[in-house]
């Protein structure tokens, strides 16, 4: 059979080859046409394919082909046990066909090539199936039973180059989703400090974990830290749809335990199988609680500046993917300045061999206050310095800050009627930080809001601009400066009239600035010394 | 999700309770406003807007009460507004002059 003098077993070499590492830049695809030449060299036929079981199980789908690349382009699929492909892949075995004929054969391409004789065989892994490799014959050909036996080993070296290759490209697909989902940065919180990591599992492996921090409609802040049970690539998809549907939720309630509820009985409708463990904790305007619920997830961790760091005692309600009729509970926690909360998925505190309640432990006696970022570094070290852990890990710490009320609160938001909360919800919290009494700190309140809203409705075209908010404490007054970089087009209606009415009534000073590059209010609010600090 | 709740109940068969809840801004002004002017018909000899749960309000949402208070006044329909006295809303709906056009209130009158 041989033609150019060198012996089957030596052109079998070269299939060997073509896992060597000069081709492992290969896609899936590629690497298969590579090794579907060296087959058909090996074999001296025409035509050489490979299908591939698709992710459901009930199709092969043509992958690769030479001599027949119309199969690929027009994406022939070959339900399983049909037709001479399927039938290859049901049963496990080669099958030779003669003479191909419309009883015989599905596949319209390769009668219409004129393919006379077909041999293929399984392509087999670990005893699973994952595809078919079949090679034909423009002329009638009786393959021998040694051709049968070559065209084996050349197929456990095809599914063993693909089996690897995939692996590896689901791999580096699963850990592109996972960069591009977590936070590149977590918003800035005045008061309010945020660190976070997250590392794969042992050998790079990622997997379901997330953690997640945003804003709500409300202005409070939602911070999430969630594992979906489950490794690798659909792990990690099922974690960004999981991530994706909370935060829509979240647009509807402020509440956590209904919040998890809410995507508990998603996740039964949609994503049936799934299961998953999310800690959800919503934090409370000024920042002194929050609000935590927990779907099975390890309890978080909080750190305070007297004394030793304590797990928070918290009842866990059932994992998301269980039973979502059972209510959910949600749970106040204090956060007071200088305290702080750690969050965690429990790849941090799992080793093999040792109870849950060790790592736990060991993690209370790590954790210490500080900053954010120092704490997400010294656990990290401290608990997975040595070794490496098998599953992936996510934490999160937010801290407190002790604010002394002498720090100017710093804002800027986009020129937009959604912002206007936001700048509400800031400037409430920094005047009660600095000592202000309710009833004037709800005057500043309302003058800052009608010149930022001043700021939203007149400053800007379509295109858009910002708005900046800064207020100082001096020793016996707040001031506030709401500052644009637009021009401002001439009041329309009675509303703008109203508003400066309203903030010379409510401040003590109102000085509007028309400047080359926008327009700078000025607002002071006189308070009694005693006040203050 | 909006800030503001509004809610309407009748309290005689002329007359309507419009009570107002959480803050309300430029961003959630129109919702407010539609939801006010369903509430009133024709039908009605008496209108009260109750400020009471309101933690927020500034001239956009002042704005609404004027716009409602004008209409009010053209059919004939009496408008009562309540604000609890010693807030920041009671401040800034005093600053306004609406009381021009609407009996401010400490309290509801019992129905």
């Amino acid at each position: 059979m041989s033609t150019d003098g060198t012996a089957p077993r030596d052109r079998l070499r070269r299939i060997e080859a073509v896992t060597d590492s000069a081709l492992g830049h290969l896609a899936v695809e590629e690497l298969l046409v590579e090794l579907l030449d060296r087959v058909r060299e090996l074999l001296e036929v025409d035509t050489a394919a490979v299908l591939l079981l698709d992710p459901s199980t009930q199709y092969l789908v043509a992958t690769a082909a030479r001599g027949v690349e119309e199969e690929v382009r027009a994406g022939v699929r070959i339900p399983l046990g049909k037709g001479f492909a399927g039938r290859i892949a049901a049963r496990k075995q080669p099958v030779f066909l003669e003479q191909v004929d419309h009883s015989n054969v599905l596949n319209p391409i390769l009668r219409e090539k004129g393919i006379r004789s077909l041999l293929g065989v399984p392509l087999i892994s670990g005893g699973e199936v994952l595809g078919v490799l079949h090679i034909g014959s423009l002329t009638t050909r009786i393959f021998t039973a040694e051709d049968t036996e070559l065209l084996q080993l050349a197929a456990e070296r095809v599914a063993h180059a693909t089996q690897a290759r995939q692996f590896q490209i689901s791999r580096a697909a699963a850990g592109a989703l996972q960069r591009s989902l977590l936070p590149a940065g977590l918003p800035s919180v005045p008061g309010i400090e945020f660190a976070s990591r997250y590392v794969p599992g042992g050998g790079g492996e990622v997997g379901g974990d997330w953690y997640d921090v945003f804003d709500l409609p409300s202005g409070r802040i939602c911070v999430v830290v969630g594992d979906v049970v489950g490794r690798g690539l659909a792990a990690a998809a099922t974690m960004a749809r999981l991530r994706a549907v909370l935060r829509a939720y979240a647009l509807q309630t402020d509440d956590p335990a209904d919040l998890l509820q809410r995507l508990d009985v998603h996740i039964r409708h949609f994503e049936r199988g799934v299961m998953a463990t999310v800690l959800c904790a919503v934090m409370e305007p000024f920042h002194d609680h929050l609000v935590v619920s927990s779907a099975g997830h390890p309890p978080p961790v909080a750190t305070n500046p007297d004394g030793p760091s304590e797990v928070v005692d918290l009842p866990a309600d059932l994992p998301m993917g269980v039973d979502p009729a059972r209510p959910r509970r949600a749970t106040t926690v204090s956060l007071p300045p200088g305290h702080g909360l750690f969050l965690y998925t429990d790849g941090l505190i799992e080793r093999r061999g040792v109870s849950l309640d060790v790592g736990l432990r060991q993690l209370c006696t790590v954790l210490r206050p500080g900053p954010a970022d120092a704490v997400c570094g010294k656990v990290m070290f401290e608990l997975l310095g040595g070794e490496q852990a098998a599953d992936d890990v996510a934490i999160l710490m937010l801290s407190r800050l002790v604010t002394r009320g002498t720090e100017p609160l710093v804002l800027q938001h986009p020129a937009d009627p959604a912002a206007l909360r936001q700048i509400r919800h800031a400037v409430r919290q920094w005047l009660a930080d600095v000592g202000v009494a309710r009833g004037p700190a709800e005057e500043v309140v309302v003058a800052v809001g009608e010149a930022a809203s001043n700021v939203v409705e007149h400053a800007y075209g379509p295109s858009g601009g910002t708005v900046s908010v800064r207020l100082v404490a001096e020793p016996s007054a707040i001031v506030a400066v709401v500052r644009d970089h637009g021009r401002w087009r001439s009041p329309r209606g009675s509303n703008r009239g109203r508003g400066t009415v309203l903030m010379r009534g409510l401040v003590d000073e109102v000085k509007v600035e028309h400047l080359a590059d926008g327009t700078r209010v000025t607002l002071q609010k006189v308070l009694p010394v005693t006040e203050v600090g | 999700m909006n800030d503001a709740s509004v809610d309407v109940e009748r309290t005689g068969s002329h007359a309507v309770r419009i009570v107002l809840d959480g803050e309300i801004d430029l961003a959630n002004v129109g919702t407010v406003e539609a939801q006010l002017l369903e509430a009133i018909s024709n039908q009605l000899v008496d209108v009260t807007v109750d400020l009471t749960g309101v933690s927020y309000i500034d001239s956009a949402g002042l704005r609404v009460l004027f716009l409602l208070g004008a209409r009010l006044e053209t059919l004939q329909i009496g408008f009562h507004l309540v604000v609890p006295p010693d807030s920041a809303v009671r401040k800034v709906v005093d600053l306004s002059g609406i009381a021009a056009i609407a009996s401010v209130e400490d309290a509801p009158r019992p129905a």
